[in-house]
């Protein structure tokens, strides 16, 4: 069976016009996805049943039996953590900060290692966006910043800026011009029009020199700036100031390096300048395909994007201290759930053995690295293929995704659902 | 030698999140990318083992030449090998230097090490399905 | 079978034509009833007043750009956070209250049917899982279509059927109520960084005029027989010498409606200003009354600033860019494709500010000298003028000529120069208040045909019972009792059940979504339209089959059916 219009649950591009057929409960064939797109849809490598530890090894366990220990775990817990979310459904992620609301938990999503830093520049200094249709239709100049969307977001490029056909560009590829800035020549720079070549850890003094001109005080400017030089950066500057909509990209390049907020907020900054002359705007890669969304769900019901602390009875926001990484590194929290993440890949050493070290339980649907640091494994059903829900794509609009087949997994919210009622039971009024 | 290690996603990388106890992840994800020029004052060849040492951790990888990486910084995908590396200072950010540890290469003739091995060095107890 | 009594209770029901009786209520099965047995639970009113539940017609609570109010402003979410207690969720948010925190502060207040001030129907489906989780309002979703493009194509080819094909097709997808236009053509040319200035501009590339869309827009939402008018924020606002916009855009309105006004103009406090800069700001305010006293198919609403914080969130690009550059404080934009755009930024109304003191003065005398007090309705937009807790205080102003010279002496001196409110005498009375906070928006808004707005049986049980005994309370003397006792009721009652009880919500809340839909002949159903499904398949970013809001998203939906006459 073919459906249509069927929404990618992968990255922040949160594509959704790929064809897939299905036979019983297995996709056989995808068509517009990108190779992420083939993987995630026709791979089949989940985990079979829950599991639980004993001993010094694995044994099955039941749906019923797992959610229940888990509902142990967390309620003997002084300082558990609810980590994750970006993976799943806006439905789940509500019923997660609930949860984590009547634990007095923390509950922290993947922002808190990706994107967190441009929360809290955006917290500085705001946000000057647009939805993608926007660049599309208008941008003829895009500047990918500290990003290489044709590894991470394969289709951003085809889809929403260079080779986006638009209603006020009709032939974007010969009417967009593509600046790339990075350390290293990526895929993505390979086919700049423009690439600017930065030394690690050197974009906050390029973006102070690029507002610098753009400001008229091109005198100022020394023969080069982190290994770009001066003919390079007036140049930039002139393309920047000649858009008719310009458009800034940026990535982990910005977040992750020396300066990390203060670099966006530099880039916010250049943007909100380059507004007194021209249209422009700049927008984070969201790197899942609903990190966006747990920023979302978790602002509307508590006030703040990420790492939020109940221990006090109110919603409590503090990166540097909520924030997961610190918590597990500190030692702090004694108990923790993990949902659509893997944690143990993607944080430091120190936070894995903290989670090995504390009882762990995982919501996922696929063995991954924190498998190996949880006591206990709840496979669920995979978002976009047999579990459906709200997605809200990098630029903020909410698309839901697709049940391609009703398949014998319950989904993220029927567990969690199923948690938090056992949950509430034994915490009592 | 002394490198700054950079981490960052690929589209390999992202093929393998959901089989990351896979051959093909563990090919990947311990896949260190230098500049050629860099390989060769270290002695080493494309495919041979190194190992990546930062303050108190130290992973095996194997080196590929990347004419697109700059000399003295260094590349590997972001995932469980790179993190063994990264220390968990955020400077009250929430965010590790993910993009700025200072690491020391060496050649070495030991083998590499599954995710599971790297789990269990964090006091975890491997999973095999 | 759930059965309530309220007795004694002071009655001003402007619709049923009650100016203040002591009565009983009965309630049975969410609606009010000729009568119920001996069994029903009984409130004793004590000749409190006891009003139908409070709408409010314009305010920012849900969707998009209120979220990046709250998540762009953690010190916002600071100054206003509470613990759980009971059924009651913890709450965050001073000016833009967590989606909760906005419906308990509602309920607390009486509040049981609020209009969100504006939805983009590209994120519709954002503001309606935020409207899920205000569970104790009924809500209802302005849609936006200042900047749409089929719209404007349909304005150019002065094809209004074609329009009135387009907003029905709209919001049947995405369950919007009624048709919003915020700076009309304006946010289109924000697209570009430019913007309109007056309603005889054109805008860039499509070459219509605000003035054209706006008579386009009036007439086929009559077309389409839509239960409320078309609801406009006027080009032009905030800028020194608007009001002779606004009187432009008044001039338009033809009256082409019976029941209620043809054009709702909100928060008209915003562009009632004279002179020409900052400098020489002035009230307008008497112009501007007196074209909408002469008026009977305009209603408007204050959109009265009150001093302190808050923070500024509207569809109009442009405008919230000079504010930013007025301000230099954060600012957030969010353009969106092919329909609107949004700005977001926090401010601060200082009684040092002139300027400010001139607008604080704007708003009142919009509610004093406009004489029919369903066409001119209580708001802040908020949280643009004011977060809505500070109503009660709105009220007490409009009701005392004593607090309002207290809040005159602590102006700038130079005020007096420049509004007329010193002046003016008249104060509201209690009757005047109730038509302004709940049953004039209920006819403006024309749900009176679902239930709402007034307490004759088979209306829904709707009920507000307040700390007020207008038999003995002065309100001109007494206006600090009028603001604690419109600040906190006694009961708030929906749908039959205490939600709210002295300041606590003591339920979990189940609330409906109103929307409508207008059937439209075979002829005019855009989604077999070759020209329609094209801007789908070529400038939009997301499908034509996932734009609609799917049914999951109203659990209680309730619709509003129209036919439209094309």
């Amino acid at each position: 069976m073919k459906i249509d219009d069927v929404v990618c649950p992968f990255c922040g591009c949160l594509c959704d016009d790929l064809v897939v057929e299905v036979e019983g409960t297995r996709v056989v064939s995808v068509e517009n996805g990108c190779t992420l797109a083939n993987e995630k849809f026709m791979g089949d490598h989940r985990l079979k049943t829950p599991i639980h530890r004993e001993g010094k090894g694995w044994k099955e366990t039941t749906y019923d039996e797992a959610i229940r220990e888990t509902a142990e775990i967390l309620c003997d817990a002084d300082r558990p953590l609810l980590y994750g979310w970006s993976g799943t459904h806006g439905e789940a992620q509500s019923i997660g900060i609930h949860l984590a609301e009547i634990l007095g938990a923390l509950v922290d999503n993947t922002s808190t290692v990706c994107h967190g830093p441009s929360i809290l520049a955006i917290q500085e200094v705001g946000h000057p966006g647009c939805t993608l249709g926007q660049v599309k239709n208008r941008a003829d100049v895009v500047i990918y910043w500290g990003t290489n969307p044709i590894d991470a977001h394969p289709r951003h490029m085809s889809r929403y800026t260079t080779f986006a056909d638009g209603f006020f560009l009709k032939e974007a590829f010969r009417d967009r011009k593509l600046i790339v800035v990075d350390v290293r020549k990526s895929e993505s720079a390979n086919i700049a029009d423009e690439f600017v070549r930065i030394q690690p850890g050197g974009d906050y003094a390029v973006l102070s020199a690029l507002r610098a001109i753009v400001q008229g005080k091109r005198g100022i400017i020394p023969p080069s700036v982190a290994g770009v030089s001066r003919e390079q950066l007036f140049r930039v500057a002139d393309l920047l100031l000649s858009a008719k909509f310009g458009a800034i990209f940026f990535g982990l390049g910005l977040t992750m390096s020396r300066g990390k907020s203060k670099n966006i907020r530099n880039a916010i900054e250049l943007t909100e300048e380059l507004n007194r002359h021209t249209k422009f705007i700049i927008s984070p890669m969201r790197g899942h395909w609903n990190v966006y969304g747990s920023n979302e769900v978790f602002t509307w019901i508590t006030g703040y994007p990420y790492a939020v602390d109940f221990a006090r009875g109110i919603a409590f926001y503090n990166p540097g201290e909520t924030t997961s990484v610190d918590v597990l590194s500190r030692k702090e929290c004694d108990a923790c759930l993990v949902v659509a993440s893997d944690p143990g890949a993607h944080f430091p050493k120190a936070c894995a053995e903290h989670l090995a070290r504390i009882p762990t339980v995982q919501i996922d649907p696929h063995v991954n690295a924190t498998t190996h640091l949880s006591r206990i494994q709840i496979p669920v059903a995979v978002t976009g293929i047999d579990a459906e829900g709200t997605a809200y794509r990098m630029d903020g609009v909410p698309i839901r995704t697709r049940m391609l087949f009703r398949g014998t997994y319950p989904s993220d919210t029927a567990v969690l659902e199923q948690l938090y009622a056992i949950v509430k039971e034994i915490k009592g009024p | 030698m002394k490198f700054l290690l950079n981490t960052g996603r690929t589209i390999r990388q992202g093929s393998y999140v959901e089989r990351k106890n896979s051959v093909a992840y563990q090919e990947e994800a311990t896949s260190l990318c230098m500049n050629p020029v860099d390989m060769m004052n270290l002695e080493v060849e494309e495919g041979s083992q190194v190992r990546v040492e930062s303050d108190q951790e130290s992973v095996i990888m194997k080196v590929h030449p990347a004419l697109w990486i700059t000399q003295g910084e260094v590349f590997v995908c972001l995932g469980p090998y790179a993190n063994h590396l990264v220390k968990p200072e955020t400077h009250g950010s929430g965010m590790p230097d993910f993009k700025g540890t200072m690491v020391t290469i060496t050649p070495t003739s030991e083998p590499l090490v599954t995710v599971a091995d790297l789990m269990e060095r964090c006091g975890g107890v491997r999973y095999e399905d | 079978m759930s059965e309530f009594l309220i007795r004694n209770a002071y009655v001003i029901d402007p619709l049923s034509g009650i100016k203040g009786e002591i009565m009983d209520i009965a309630i049975r099965n969410g609606r009010i009833a000729e009568e119920v047995g001996s069994n029903a639970e009984v409130i004793d009113a004590d000749h409190c007043l006891t009003l139908p539940g409070g709408i409010d017609s314009h305010s920012h609570v849900c969707g998009t750009k209120v979220n990046f109010g709250r998540y762009m402003s953690p010190e916002d979410m600071r100054a206003g956070r509470t613990a759980r207690k009971g059924v009651m969720h913890v709450t965050s948010g001073y000016s833009v209250p967590t989606t909760f925190g906005n419906s308990y502060r509602y309920s607390v207040m009486g509040y049981t049917t609020v209009l969100e001030g504006a939805m983009a129907p590209l994120e519709a489906r954002h503001t309606h899982e935020e409207f899920t989780a205000t569970p104790h309002q009924d809500m209802l979703a302005n849609t936006l279509f200042d900047g749409n493009w089929s719209i404007m194509e349909a304005v150019r080819e002065k094809d209004m059927k074609r329009a009135a094909a387009v907003v029905a097709w709209t919001l049947s997808a995405v369950k919007g109520f009624a048709i919003k236009l915020t700076n009309p053509g304006g946010t289109e040319a924000w697209g570009w960084g430019e913007d309109v200035h007056s309603i005889q501009d054109q805008v860039p590339h499509f070459g219509v005029t605000p003035a054209e869309i706006i008579q386009t827009m009036i007439r086929a939402n009559e077309l389409l027989n839509l239960p409320h008018s078309v609801h406009l924020h006027c080009n032009a606002l905030g800028v020194p010498g608007n009001y002779r916009t606004t009187l432009d855009t008044i001039d338009l309105v033809p009256d082409l409606n019976d029941k209620r006004q043809s054009l709702y103009l909100t928060h008209l406090q915003f562009h009632s200003y004279g002179g020409s800069t900052w400098k020489d700001i002035s009230s307008k305010s008497e112009d501007i009354a007196r074209a909408v006293n002469n008026k009977p198919a305009v209603a408007i609403d204050m959109g009265q600033i009150m001093f302190g914080r808050t923070t500024t969130m509207t569809a109009d690009g442009p405008m919230e860019f000079k504010l930013y550059m007025l301000h230099h404080n954060k600012w957030s934009n969010h353009d969106v494709e092919l329909e609107t755009g949004s700005g977001i930024i926090p401010v601060y109304y200082s009684r040092k500010s002139l300027v400010n003191c001139v607008m604080w003065a704007i708003g009142i005398e919009l509610a004093l000298l406009v004489k029919d007090p369903w066409r001119c309705m209580l708001s802040t937009d908020n949280p643009n003028g004011a977060p809505f807790v500070k109503y009660p205080e709105i009220i007490a102003l409009l009701m005392s000529r004593r607090f309002r010279e207290n809040e005159i002496a602590l102006l700038d001196p130079r005020t007096a120069h420049y509004v007329p409110l010193p002046a003016i005498d008249r104060e509201l009375d209690w009757y005047d208040i109730a038509v302004m906070t709940r049953a004039g928006q209920a006819k403006a808004l024309g749900i009176t045909g679902i239930g709402k707005g007034y307490l004759a049986p088979g209306a829904e049980a709707d009920i507000a019972i307040y700390p007020l005994k207008p038999e003995s309370l002065d309100p001109s003397a007494e206006y600090q009792q009028v603001m604690a006792g419109f600040g906190k009721t006694r009961y708030t009652i929906k749908r039959g059940r205490v939600v709210a009880r002295d300041g606590d919500v003591v339920v979990e809340g189940a609330n409906s979504t109103i929307w409508t839909r207008s059937t439209v002949p075979p002829g005019y159903d855009l989604s077999v339209d070759p020209e329609f499904m094209k801007k789908f398949e070529q400038y939009y970013t997301i499908r034509m089959s996932n734009y609609p809001v799917q049914d999951v998203y109203l659990p209680r939906g309730i619709c509003i059916p129209t036919e439209a006459s094309l």
